[in-house]
């Protein structure tokens, strides 16, 4: 079997880049950490832009595979590995400044940023169950002691403890699944998998499906799989609970949307109920369980948890529309949530808060900095001319649509809830008096650029989604279910 | 049919088994009849490699051991898959050589990362 490698270089260049990464840390000076701090992140943030500048020059014009289907080469991969590429850059920019004061091992640091994108960008082009939990691992490896970095930090260690040890289970899980299927069907090629399971309803096939969907439901932190999530994001360092939030979870919503997509040529009602199922349990629970949250990063995990629920209402609806729904959302949410975590990443390097009462004047400490997190709350609550508005609008009306019309009616009255807490932060900052005369926060010129950046994707997807939709729909024309679709 | 040679192969391991029962228990038993026997405090200490054991297993250790146990895990796992590679490698193609390779040159970079940074120094 020949295998066209030129394929697989974006992959290739996003490992040497890992490897770059560490190698820079170590031939640079270890005696002045600021400097090779920057350099590392610089080195990381070039490299990860020149990778995404590359795959989006040598995409193929249409669907290749790779190892005989266990990657795919599509747009739809492509859509995610820019995405991811993204993440990553912007995870770094706005870290630069809170790994040079609080973690110190910038080359770990960023290198295993680079690592975990590589992992996500694999689960996005996985075709094959054994691969896509290759891809899984590699992410959750990254992000296992990439939580536990803050060295001497209690919360922190106990974070990565909780992770690896329920993320190991989780794994068991998954893996038990993937080989219950295996078995009663001979393989683990989604495509080859599809008409299996459409008409085989044997105990084995529905124990092995639903420990599977367990298995995903524990990486995205789905309800009941979800007690792991508030712990791990309180304890990690900021930036990363940022990737957690942001890559992780679109990563193995890309899986899994492909998965579904790829499979569901047949019957496919029960599944749909049980996703549906589990889709109004995490909103609720996300939402209901945010209302008391102190702690800012808390809050944004439970806010996370209710977001995910909501992707899950595009999900269930198994259309076209649900699908190009799902990945809208994804993106809106990948500028929103890193908006409102580069304020909070930089709030605490300058000041080493995060309670929601500590943000009391941050509208005086820093204009810019209220503003975008503003708007950041407001698009997670789903206001208009922001991006959680358009996609969340999206998403429920795929639902409807496909028949769902409870399960859309119900995520309208989380939404409506959300409401609550998302602006009782905004009212901390522009309202409440805070006790102490708040000082001027001066930010540096990358996270300053990071935030503005974030800020106009925030809009822009709101505003003017209509090049972004285009792209969506290219990608999920890819996906076998959808192709050809209007 | 069940396969005939499925109680054949048994039979060579039961017997295998019993000889290397039989031959332990005849070499206990010669070392018990014919060894002199002279029994002091310092011979009933556990062997550790030479260090005087802890009491309880409970003890608490040097954190500072825990670099050296996953530098030996790494090792360890590289000559798992050293050894069933270098019975083949001669007679696969040729991207299974560069394949071990890379996957020794990626284990030494990170010898050399520990050492670089330091991790090997006991301070």
């Amino acid at each position: 079997m020949r295998v066209d490698f030129s394929l697989l270089l974006p992959e290739m260049l996003l490992a040497g880049l890992g490897f770059l990464v560490l190698i820079v840390d170590l031939v640079l000076p270890q005696e002045r950490p600021e400097r090779r701090n920057k350099a590392v992140a610089a080195v990381a943030v070039a490299g990860m832009a020149a990778v995404a500048a590359m795959a989006l020059a040598t995409a193929p014009d249409r669907t290749e595979s790779v190892y005989g289907g266990l990657l795919f080469i599509d747009a739809y991969a492509l859509l995610f590995k820019t995405l991811f590429l993204g993440v990553g850059i912007a995870v770094v920019l706005m870290s630069v400044e809170y790994v040079g004061r609080v973690i110190r091992h910038p080359g770990e640091f960023y290198g295993l940023i680079v690592f975990a994108v590589l992992g996500a960008n694999l689960m996005a082009s996985a075709g094959e169950l054994l691969t896509a939990y290759i891809a899984l691992e590699l992410l959750s490896f990254c992000l296992f002691v990439l939580v536990g970095l803050t060295r001497g930090d209690r919360r922190s260690a106990e974070a990565s403890t909780k992770y690896i040890l329920l993320g190991a289970i989780s794994s068991a899980v998954l893996l038990y699944g993937i080989s219950l299927l295996y078995g009663t069907m001979g393989t683990t090629v989604f495509r080859e998998m599809g008409p299996g399971l459409a008409i085989n309803f044997s105990p084995t096939v529905i124990v092995g499906f639903a420990m599977l969907l367990a298995g995903i439901g524990f990486k995205l932190a789905l309800v009941p799989f979800h007690l792991w999530a508030p712990d791990v994001y309180e304890g990690a360092p900021t930036p990363i609970t940022a990737l957690v939030a942001v890559l992780s979870k679109a990563a193995t919503f890309a899986l899994l949307l492909r998965f579904l997509a790829e499979v569901s040529t047949g019957r496919f009602d029960q599944w749909q109920l049980a996703l549906a199922v589990l889709a109004a349990a995490t909103m609720t629970v996300g939402t209901l369980t945010a209302l008391v949250q102190r702690n800012i990063k808390r809050l944004l995990a439970y806010s996370s948890i209710a977001q995910v629920g909501f992707v899950m209402v595009g999900v269930v609806a198994m259309t076209e529309a649900g699908a190009n729904a799902v990945l809208l959302h994804l993106v809106g949410y990948a500028f929103t949530n890193l908006a409102a975590f580069a304020v909070v990443v930089t709030v605490e390097a300058k000041t080493r808060k995060e309670e929601i009462a500590d943000y009391a004047g941050l509208s005086t400490a820093s204009p810019l900095m209220a503003m975008v997190l503003t708007a950041a709350m407001f698009s997670l609550a789903g206001l208009p001319i922001f991006a959680g508005f358009i996609t969340k609008f999206y998403l429920f009306t795929a639902a409807a649509d496909a028949g769902y019309l409870w399960l859309a009616a119900l995520a309208i009255t989380n939404s409506v809830i959300s409401l609550y807490y998302y602006l009782r932060v905004v009212r901390e900052m522009y309202i409440s008096e805070p006790e102490v005369e708040p000082e001027r926060i001066r930010l540096s010129p990358s996270s300053a650029g990071a935030l503005w950046v974030l800020l106009a994707g925030t809009i822009a997807v709101g505003v003017y989604p209509g090049p972004l939709a285009a792209a969506v729909d290219a990608a999920t024309d890819a996906l076998r279910a959808y192709a050809g679709g209007a | 049919m069940p396969p005939v040679g499925y109680a054949v192969d048994w039979t060579a391991i039961v017997l295998a088994f019993g000889v290397g029962v039989a031959a332990l228990g005849a070499m206990l038993a010669v070392a018990k009849l014919l060894a002199p026997r002279r029994p002091s405090a310092a011979k009933a200490i556990p062997y550790e490699s030479g260090i005087v054991p802890t009491p309880l297993n409970w003890t608490q250790f040097n954190i500072r051991y825990y670099v050296f146990a996953i530098l030996f895990l790494i090792f360890d796992v590289e000559a798992v898959f050293l050894f069933p590679w270098a019975l083949i490698f001669l007679e696969t193609a040729s991207y299974v050589f560069y394949a071990m390779m890379l996957f020794i040159a990626v284990l030494l970079f990170g010898v050399a990362y520990a050492w670089r940074k330091g991790v090997l120094e006991w301070r």
